[in-house]
């Protein structure tokens, strides 16, 4: 027979919808808010957009416990470069330090990251981290179980230098579409806009999230 | 190495026995199994600080081992902690936790923070991947307010203002997501926290017992009420099942003479402190 | 080291995954018979779980077979509710042969064999069969789930059995003790252990508790009672 309570022994992991796109002076951030241990949701308001610095934010995929453990030391990494170095840290760094952890435990670590951030060198960036880690810039990126059934329409309307609002309407489109269709995605989107002036937090509820069509 | 000097055990767990252990389970032999306490825990956050819960219930297999034990457990003057889970793996991390958090209180002088505490706990966790099997509500008030958090086994750790853990946390969830508001009144809130707890003891057969709950106000004053609602009575019997004197055989008697003792009263001395 | 082409998550996994069928479910609940020379006693608890949930708390788990025979079930509820039906048509099948009700005895036997004809795939159920002899005695037959049978006075089964049959053998069958007068249990004696044995059962095994039905046999007919325990 098998345990009568097999969820609590299941590894508590974010299936998960997320995303990051670049616009015209920054970039956007977005993700879900389930959290769930197999079946059930363990959190329904889980924040899955982590600060590092405060312009290099990441969004985190795969286990819970992974990604927030990676977070909490490349943030305090960056802290520690950002002391030496007298300024804010690359963004490009903030990726890099993430891929030598994710490369170099790759064996024991389940975590999919996008690294996304605004630094005075290159502006808005994106760095995609997925399971193994590899480390690529990408204009717009997505991750997560909830991923899959967007690629499509990522491809079909993302345009570089998209306005704040424009792309702020891209990303909720996108994720409301991931959250209907994938079941370990859902609850309400979480978005981060991140420019120059830093990070301006939004949250979209699951009863204003844009509708499609439902069948 | 000597009697006289005994050895000091080396600090952290002993892995001694591992490769030993996995020789004798592969020719078949079953290791006994820790106790999990099947549990319902849970938190919120109120109006004035924190309230925690727990049942008294702790199970081995189907058979219950302890009808009231004790869940909530003391990490800070201004900190308490529910767990569930490997009953040992629960009560030694808090423990130490606890103890780690005093001295660094000593060497700050200042009150610790629960985000402190919920760092040390998550890093312990995640060093241990899994195999210290401790699911935790670990709750608490500081200089910024109130905060709760949810600590799973694996290192990975939720702030909320409410949540629950354990077998029963479905069934104790349930209560929270119908009733559970912003800026509770106490009573308010500890009748919420008792009925989660209960759901869980009448719905969950891994919780029971009592129902224990601990209330942290802001500036740090507790309210530890152990058995605060006895859910279940225990049935009256019917018969006595006292034994008459002689029920019980005797097989062998031997009779031992005590040596006279002499009682002698030591003044003390007081300390030379000149 | 091969080059994963598709990215592994736990929730949605991308390699087919083997499932086992497991036909058997254990529903838990305990059964206690006492028996006396003109009266047996059964009781069961109404307890149905699953793991660590509740599906039901007043399921009743004796079956009454004839006018003075009962069966108590516990395990396998799928397998109880099988084998207590085949059992009933097997009843009314030897009735209208025979043009007479089966005795106990007979019940007994029947039961045996009908678990032994799934020697190889049992039905998952601990048995306990009472009722009165032809002398009008009260006997109790317990089972093990592929048909060996027992004729005792006294019998726990089910998930608190190996819990309550030592007490049963220490009160009813005054083992373990010194200067005690052999004497069979009264009716009233037998009726208040069964309720204290539930109440100590229910304090210690998870599947056991909610209420208990008990059945009084005699020779008058089948009285039935029920009796309140813990509920956690």
């Amino acid at each position: 027979m098998e345990g009568p309570n097999d969820w609590m022994d299941a590894p508590h992991s974010t299936g998960t919808s997320i995303m990051a796109a670049e616009f015209d002076n920054g970039v956007i951030i977005g993700a879900d808010s389930r959290s769930t241990t197999g079946a059930y949701i363990a959190n329904r308001v889980a924040d899955k957009l982590t600060r590092i610095t405060d312009r290099i934010y990441c969004c985190r995929s795969g286990s819970a416990a992974d990604t927030q453990a990676i977070a909490d030391i490349v943030s305090y990494h960056l802290e520690f470069h950002g002391m030496e170095l007298g300024g804010d840290p690359l963004v490009e760094i903030g990726a890099n330090v993430f891929k030598e952890l994710c490369y170099n435990y790759r064996d024991s670590l389940m975590a999919g990251i996008l690294v996304a951030g605004w630094d005075k060198k290159k502006g808005g960036q994106i760095y995609s981290i997925p399971i193994g880690g590899m480390c690529v810039r990408q204009p717009v990126s997505i991750g997560g179980s909830g991923s899959s059934y967007v690629y499509g329409y990522v491809d079909a309307n993302f345009k570089p230098n998209m306005t704040q609002e424009e792309c702020v309407k891209f990303v909720t489109n996108t994720l409301a579409l991931a959250m209907s269709r994938d079941g370990s995605s859902g609850g309400v989107v979480r978005l981060g806009i991140i420019t120059e002036k830093g990070i301006e937090r939004r949250v979209v509820l699951g009863n204003e999230l844009p509708k499609f069509y439902e069948n | 190495m000597s009697v006289l000097c005994p050895e000091i055990p080396a600090p952290g767990f002993s892995f001694d026995n591992c490769r030993r252990n996995v020789m004798l389970e592969n020719k078949g032999l079953v290791l006994p199994k820790a106790t999990k306490t099947g549990t319902t825990i849970v938190g919120i956050i109120y109006k004035d600080g924190v309230i925690l819960g727990a049942d008294t219930r702790a199970t081995e297999d189907t058979t219950v081992a302890d009808k009231n034990c004790e869940k909530i457990h003391y990490i800070a003057p201004n900190m308490y902690c529910c767990g569930a889970g490997t009953a040992a793996d629960t009560e030694m991390t808090t423990q130490m936790i606890s103890s780690q958090l005093e001295l660094h209180r000593l060497y700050t002088g200042r009150v610790v923070r629960v985000a402190t505490a919920n760092q040390l706990l998550k890093q312990y966790l995640f060093r241990y991947q899994g195999y210290v099997g401790a699911a935790l509500v670990l709750g608490g008030v500081d200089t910024t307010g109130s905060h709760l958090y949810c600590i799973f086994p694996h290192g990975s750790s939720d702030q909320l203002h409410y949540t629950t853990m354990g077998s029963g946390s479905l069934a104790a969830m349930a209560v929270f997501e119908s009733r559970w508001k912003p800026d509770m009144e106490e009573a308010e809130g500890v009748q919420l926290v008792r009925d989660a707890i209960a759901a869980g003891i009448f719905n969950d057969l891994g919780s029971g017992s009592n129902v224990d709950i601990c209330i942290i106000r802001k500036g740090g004053n507790v309210d530890y009420k152990r058995t605060y609602d006895e859910a279940n009575k225990k049935g009256q019997k019917q018969n006595s099942y006292k034994y008459q004197k002689g029920t019980t055989a005797v097989l062998t008697t031997k009779v031992v003479d005590v040596e006279e003792v002499t009682v002698r009263r030591i003044e003390t001395e007081e300390m030379d402190t000149a | 080291m091969s080059l994963a082409i598709r990215p592994y998550y736990p929730d949605y996994s991308t390699v087919p995954t083997q499932h086992h069928f497991n036909p058997y479910a254990d529903n838990g609940g305990s059964i206690v018979a006492i028996a006396g020379n003109d009266f047996v006693i059964i009781g069961a608890d109404t307890r149905l779980s699953a793991g660590f949930s509740i599906y039901t708390r007043e399921q009743n788990k004796l079956f009454s077979l004839s006018g003075t025979t009962v069966l108590g079930c516990s395990g396998c509820w799928c397998d109880t509710l099988t084998l207590t039906r085949i059992l009933k048509s097997r009843m009314q099948m030897y009735q209208q042969e025979h043009n007479k009700v089966m005795s106990t005895e007979a019940c007994a036997q029947m039961l045996s064999t009908m678990l032994y004809y799934k020697r190889f795939f049992p039905y998952y159920i601990s048995n306990v069969l009472v009722g009165l002899d032809n002398e009008g005695k009260g006997c109790v037959y317990s089972y093990d789930p592929i048909g060996h049978c027992e004729k005792a006075t006294y019998r726990a089964g089910g998930s608190a059995g190996a819990l309550l049959q030592p007490l049963l053998d220490n009160q009813i069958g005054q083992k373990n003790m010194l200067n005690v007068k052999p004497e069979s249990v009264t009716k009233e004696r037998a009726l208040s252990i069964i309720k204290d044995v539930f109440i100590s059962a229910a304090e210690r095994d998870i599947y056991t508790g909610d209420s208990i039905s008990i059945n009084i046999i005699t020779k008058d007919g089948i009285t039935q009672e029920t009796f309140e325990l813990r509920k956690d």
